[in-house]
């Protein structure tokens, strides 16, 4: 999946807008930073067309955005190609019905949360999230969407870890990266 | 003062009152000017509103979107649109109070969340209506296109699923104004007061510069006391804000008072 992705002449304008901050939020992790990207509107412009370019016309119905920074990203693309937007969010946010997924932390556990109704049966879905770390969070979210007969045809994020090994979490299902952080 | 007069601002309104009860949806829309002036050209609503009586709580998505459609009927519209040409035929001019009326009936009300007595007003019905939604979009960009505005700050979490569209869609930098230390960077905060004790927002340091002009947006006006916050972190750094967006307003808690002579424009009001 990555040949072509490499070679757009976005993607490197892309990459330089993404700040590293060592040490963060504890001691050995380069926390990747989005929203320097945000405060340029080509670049970020740029991030959602290379999203929408690719999933445009492809009978994508439901884009669902991880909590919080799939709701930055999610939107814009579920707009530019006709999709509802379903945010996924931590416990006792989303008001109405929920379903619950459980999942592991590096020290403990955590929830993913989606509105009953969201989504249909037979609904074809992205995950957004900004980054894909041990691929856990994304792997909640597809089980949510799968839990309601959905299917989800793609991960999508800006940024992988590939050291983290998390596109071989997603139980099978692709994952469309914009930058690799080594 | 903000006096780069704003639209053909919509004059008034459409009067619907939500309520997942009664078959019949009511919307109140306000929307004002850019002025400077926080009492600035609302007009009385006009249809009564039968309060909601409590139920429970968990609704589904689908029986309360049932709901929302089935009786529209705005009293009165005489919205402009401010894309719209001087001349429009009865039916565009009808357009605008349309798009609103299908906003506001795309939004659920659940009642006694996050506790009792509390009306929550749920958007993630009106992100689910594609149409609703981008018309959502649509009326914020109309305002604030071709008005310099290079900053939208949005409020987390659901400020940040409706100010990013505004932002590519006019050109600016979208701004996340999040809880604490969720921010990676060097940050400013500005604590405000809840209902019981406080909280702390924070702005990235460097994200605005002084001298630019900015929208802050979230889903929902309550007591004005986040968006008040916001504010804050932005002047304090010599951000003009210009205006500030809400999809919803409950004009019961007060928050346009607090907000002062910053000005407010929702399209939707929920009595």
């Amino acid at each position: 999946m990555s040949a072509c992705r490499d070679e757009d002449p976005r993607i490197h304008g892309i990459k330089t807008k993404i700040r590293v901050v060592p040490n963060f939020p504890k001691p050995g992790i380069m926390f990747q930073d989005i929203t320097t990207l945000l405060l340029d509107p080509k670049a970020f412009k740029d991030t959602i067309d290379l999203f929408v370019e690719r999933y445009k016309g492809k009978n994508i119905s439901v884009v669902a955005g991880v909590e919080a920074r799939g709701f930055i990203f999610g939107p814009p693309i579920a707009l530019a190609i006709g999709a509802k937007f379903v945010p996924l969010r931590k416990p006792r946010k989303l008001p109405g019905q929920v379903i619950s997924e459980e999942y592991i932390l590096e020290y403990g556990r955590d929830c993913l949360e989606m509105h009953v109704g969201a989504v249909e049966p037979g609904e074809r879905a992205l995950v957004v999230d900004d980054l894909i770390a041990t691929g856990g969070t994304l792997c909640a979210a597809m089980n949510l969407l799968e839990c309601v007969g959905a299917e989800v045809v793609e991960c999508a994020c800006l940024i992988e870890l590939p050291e983290l090994k998390g596109r071989g979490r997603l139980k099978g299902k692709p994952l469309y990266v914009l930058v690799e952080y080594q | 003062m903000a006096t780069y007069g704003l639209l053909h601002s919509p004059q008034m309104i459409a009067s619907i009152t939500q309520s997942t009860m009664m078959r019949r949806a009511s919307i109140l829309l306000c929307s004002n000017s850019i002025s400077p002036s926080p009492t600035a050209s609302r007009r009385p609503l006009a249809a009564p509103f039968r309060r909601y009586s409590a139920s429970s709580r968990a609704q589904s998505i689908s029986s309360s979107s049932r709901n929302y459609r089935s009786a529209l009927s705005p009293l009165r519209c005489s919205a402009s649109d401010s894309v719209k040409p001087p001349k429009m035929a009865s039916e565009e001019r009808q357009e605008p109070c349309n798009r609103i009326a299908r906003i506001a009936s795309a939004i659920r009300v659940i009642p006694n969340f996050p506790k009792p007595g509390i009306m929550f007003q749920d958007i993630t019905t009106l992100l689910l209506d594609t149409r609703a939604f981008r018309d959502t979009i649509d009326l914020f960009v109309e305002r604030y296109r071709d008005k310099e505005i290079s900053v939208v700050a949005g409020v987390e979490a659901r400020g940040f699923i409706f100010g990013p569209p505004i932002a590519l869609a006019i050109g600016a930098k979208f701004v996340p104004m999040r809880k604490p230390n969720k921010l990676p960077g060097e940050v400013i905060s500005e604590e405000y007061s809840l209902e019981y004790g406080t909280d702390k927002m924070e702005m990235h340091v460097g994200a605005v510069q002084a001298g630019e002009r900015a929208l802050v947006i979230d889903d929902l006006i309550a007591t004005g006391g986040t968006l008040c916050a916001a504010i804050n972190l932005l002047e304090r750094v010599g951000v003009h804000v210009v205006e500030c967006a809400c999809v919803i307003e409950l004009p019961e808690l007060k928050g346009r008072e607090r907000l002062g002579d910053k000005p407010l424009f929702v399209l939707v009001n929920a009595a």
